[in-house]
């Protein structure tokens, strides 16, 4: 086979890649495909499913999926970077192609700054602490599609849709495409999600660091990248120059989307930065390099994690996680944490790969990415906020489509009897208590069978009063959700917690 | 000046008790032509299948032919307020008294044939399922409709006495039928929800009509133009309304109403529930407005008793 049509089957490789990656993320919805197959994507993950071991302590039979790429990259070093990892795919689409390489002098160690994030990732979750997942690449694509991509696009087809609505003649083919669209592939009351510029900002960024030099992330950031790459200092296939056949011009050189050919060194590479593209093969008129099994491990370079930089990143992940543990987080919960449902007695904080998976599959949008009320530990684990969506009593969507069960997965039925929360009445503000008017929307969107909100009569008001059951109460928000108030005068707290 | 004024007591008070004379005659159908001759209301009444209930009571108003002509677009509003429970929680409408009408449309010449409402509690594909309303619907020819966020469009209530105007679907304005389609259930703050309630679903911000439901409701059924009305009391939600969730507050009575007059059908279902039309906020002020008649007992009502 040609390099050239190397170069076709691996873009094709990438793009269907890419293709399934979104498609699943199409389908993780409640009502799409088979939880197993739309989580796929992230069981594949070795960081997150080893990171994820090490904090959780406990095996999961899924994330042996995981071992999959292990192997690939055992016998085809980083191939993952360069075929299959839908990040790098979208990073090669937004990249100038006139330099691929640094437009600034690459000092030499700055790629380690990616082993050093694996192993402050890695050292840390043996604290228990996952904080640092949401630098995996498999992450970062999914939560940013999540929260600001897919709900952006829904906003500007909604927008066209509606504009276009106007003229007569467009009516019916805008009514077909909406019952195709609708809710397949988005939502048919449009979601909304916390901080979405922020997500698009920082996605945005890491796109235009491209322009600094070509996958700059892969290069030197990505952790995941990094533990590949350790596992490619073993891997069996690997570039070789041929050395009868090298001239020394730098054609190869120029090409390498991850810069790693280092001319001074007649033209070799280090496995462990090269994604496998085959680029140079097509670059070079010569036939000067080759892939072939290589069994002895690879050379160690300047920018690899030394004794002491592995003694480092076990100080830096200690303090890390000292320091984010001393936050007043740790001592109390934010009575505004309230969590998916199981989530809190199954230890989220320890297991969550901040994957986003739960967020894209809550039908209401009630699952949003925490700030701060988990501290800066929890940040952008799954938090339920009642204004924004409520808990659908027919849905268990989010511990079905877990990867890692962080949501334990739970039937229905036992869903609609797990508590994440107490709903409480402001008598300050309500329409009934404090303005003697006729309400109750709160008790009438109550889903429990034996309502969590009854209606009292009072001589002293003419008009039923709201009262909440606690013991009934589940927490779900509908009823903070649909107060008419601008502020909702009832309202749901973490379990508990009570208004201060 | 006693005289004058008790006489002048008497006189308002003989017509606060509403007057022998004729009432007004519904302004609500349009699309239903008057026939005197015919039942103003029809209930059957049979431990049968629900669609011989629906297909009696429609023959005995003088058949679906009266209200869907060949090539109509219809659209059938049935009540899928909550995705929650099956249909055996009576939260909401039988799927086999919505399928029954969807036949008889389609028998008629109806060109399209839509079922949709807009739940407040889930979301609707997940309600039209649970509620196997989609599954009768589609067995019966019909259509199962999502009610898009795009085609909602402002309403002028002329005739509305609170509220003056709303946000509704805008195909229900645009059809040629609609068919009203509720299930009859009790309601902590209406009393009873049932057809002019059903309308609620076809509004996309419903929170402020709580603040005067009865009234409100009154008015927004003033606006939308329904051809018929047929309420399923096969089961009926009698405590707990209006998201059910407990089969001790069903009761199942195999009672299907029918009539080309919502207020009508409402104040017969009340009386379902142990209810007097006219304690019903919303059927008082309909009746005030014009809209409607609930005096049951001088209304010209056939009670059909089905099956064995």
């Amino acid at each position: 086979m040609t390099p050239k049509r190397w170069k076709m089957v691996r873009k094709g490789v990438q793009y269907v890649a890419l293709g399934a990656f979104f498609a699943l993320f199409i389908a993780s919805r409640r009502g799409g495909w088979a939880a197993e197959v739309v989580n796929a994507p992230m069981r594949l993950d070795p960081l997150g499913m080893l990171a994820n071991l090490l904090a959780s302590r406990t095996p999961l039979a899924g994330s042996a999926l995981a071992l999959v790429i292990v192997l690939l990259t055992l016998v085809f070093g980083r191939a993952w970077c360069g075929w299959l990892c839908p990040l790098g795919t979208v990073l090669d689409i937004f990249t100038p192609q006139r330099k691929l390489q640094p437009i600034f002098k690459e000092p030499a160690r700055l790629r380690s700054i990616k082993y050093a994030l694996l192993l402050i990732t890695v050292i840390a979750a043996l604290f228990t602490n996952l904080t640092l997942l949401i630098f995996d690449p498999l992450t970062i694509l999914f939560r940013t599609l999540t929260v600001a991509v897919w709900p952006a696009i829904d906003r500007i087809l909604s927008a066209v849709e509606t504009a276009l609505y106007n003229a007569p003649l467009l009516q019916d083919p805008i009514n077909a495409f909406d019952k195709v669209a609708r809710p397949a592939l988005l939502p048919d009351t449009p979601l909304y999600y916390r901080d979405a510029a922020l997500f698009a900002a920082f996605f945005i960024g890491l796109i235009a660091l491209n322009w600094l030099a070509a996958r700059f992330w892969c290069r030197y950031l990505c952790p995941l990248g990094g533990l590949l790459g350790l596992f490619s200092k073993v891997s069996l296939v690997r570039r070789e120059v041929v050395a009868s056949a090298c001239t020394g011009c730098d054609a190869c050189a120029r090409l390498c989307p991850t810069g790693t050919i280092q001319l001074g060194k007649n033209g070799a590479s280090d496995p462990s930065e090269c994604t496998m593209c085959l680029e140079c093969l097509r670059a070079c008129p010569r036939g000067g390099e080759t892939f072939k099994p290589v069994l002895k491990p690879a050379k160690l370079q300047p920018y690899d994690p030394s004794r002491r930089q592995v003694l480092a990143s076990i100080g830096a992940a200690a303090v890390g996680v000292g320091v984010l543990r001393s936050e007043t987080a740790a001592r109390r919960d934010d009575a505004h944490l309230i969590r998916p449902p199981g989530a809190r007695e199954n230890d989220l904080s320890a297991k969550c790969i901040r994957c986003g998976e739960c967020m894209r599959a809550c039908p209401t949008g009630a699952l949003q990415p925490a700030l701060f009320e988990a501290g800066l530990e929890g940040v952008w684990t799954p938090v339920l906020l009642p204004r924004i969506g409520y808990c659908d009593y027919s849905c268990n969507a989010c511990g079905q489509v877990c990867p890692v069960a962080a949501i334990p997965p739970q039937t229905l039925d036992d869903k609609r009897l797990t508590v994440i929360g107490k709903a409480y009445i402001n008598t300050n503000r309500c329409i009934a208590w404090a303005d003697h008017r006729d309400c109750i929307v709160c008790e009438e969107m109550c889903p429990l069978p034996e309502k969590a909100i009854t209606l009292v009569e009072s001589a002293d008001s003419p008009v039923k009063l709201p009262v909440v059951n606690r013991e009934r109460c589940i927490g779900c928000g509908i009823c903070e959700y649909k107060c008419p108030l601008n502020q909702a005068a009832i309202q749901v707290y973490a379990i508990g917690q009570s208004p201060s | 000046m006693a005289i004058g004024l008790g006489s002048g007591a008497a006189g308002w008070l003989l017509n606060a008790c509403g007057s022998p004379a004729l009432p007004p005659s519904p302004t609500l159908a349009p699309t239903a032509t008057a026939r005197p001759e015919l039942p103003y209301l029809v209930v059957a009444r049979g431990a049968t299948e629900p669609e011989e209930l629906v297909k009696r009571a429609l023959a005995a108003l003088g058949g679906i032919e009266r209200f869907v002509k060949p090539g109509h677009d219809v659209i059938i509003k049935p009540n899928i307020s909550v995705g929650y429970y099956g249909y055996q929680y009576a939260a909401t409408t039988n799927p086999w008294v919505v399928a029954a009408l969807v036949r008889l449309c389609k028998g008629a010449g109806a060109r399209r044939v839509r079922v949709m409402d807009f739940p407040f509690g889930g979301l609707a594909e997940e309600a039209y399922t649970r509620t196997d309303i989609k599954g009768q619907t589609i067995a019966a020819g019909g259509e199962m409709e999502v009610m898009s966020s795009l085609k909602f469009t402002k309403l002028e209530l002329p005739k509305g006495r609170d509220l003056r105007s709303c946000t509704v679907y805008g195909d229900i304005l645009k059809a040629d039928v609609v068919i009203d389609v509720p299930i009859a259930k009790q309601h902590s703050l209406a009393q009873l929800s049932c057809g002019m309630k059903n309308l609620m679903g076809i509004m996309i911000e419903r929170q402020a009509m709580h603040f005067n439901i009865g009234q409100r409701t009154a008015d927004l059924a003033s606006g939308i133009p329904i051809a018929l009305t047929v309420v399923d009391a096969v089961r009926i939600l009698r405590d707990n309304g209006p998201t059910g969730g407990n089969l001790n507050d069903v009761q199942k009575i195999d009672t299907i109403i029918a009539s080309a007059d919502v207020v009508a059908a409402d104040s017969y279902a009340a009386t379902l529930l142990g209810l007097r039309p006219n304690d019903v906020a919303y059927i008082k002020a309909a009746v005030a407005m014009g809209l409607g008649r609930s005096d049951l007992a001088v209304m010209k009502i056939e009670e059909i008793k089905v099956g064995g």
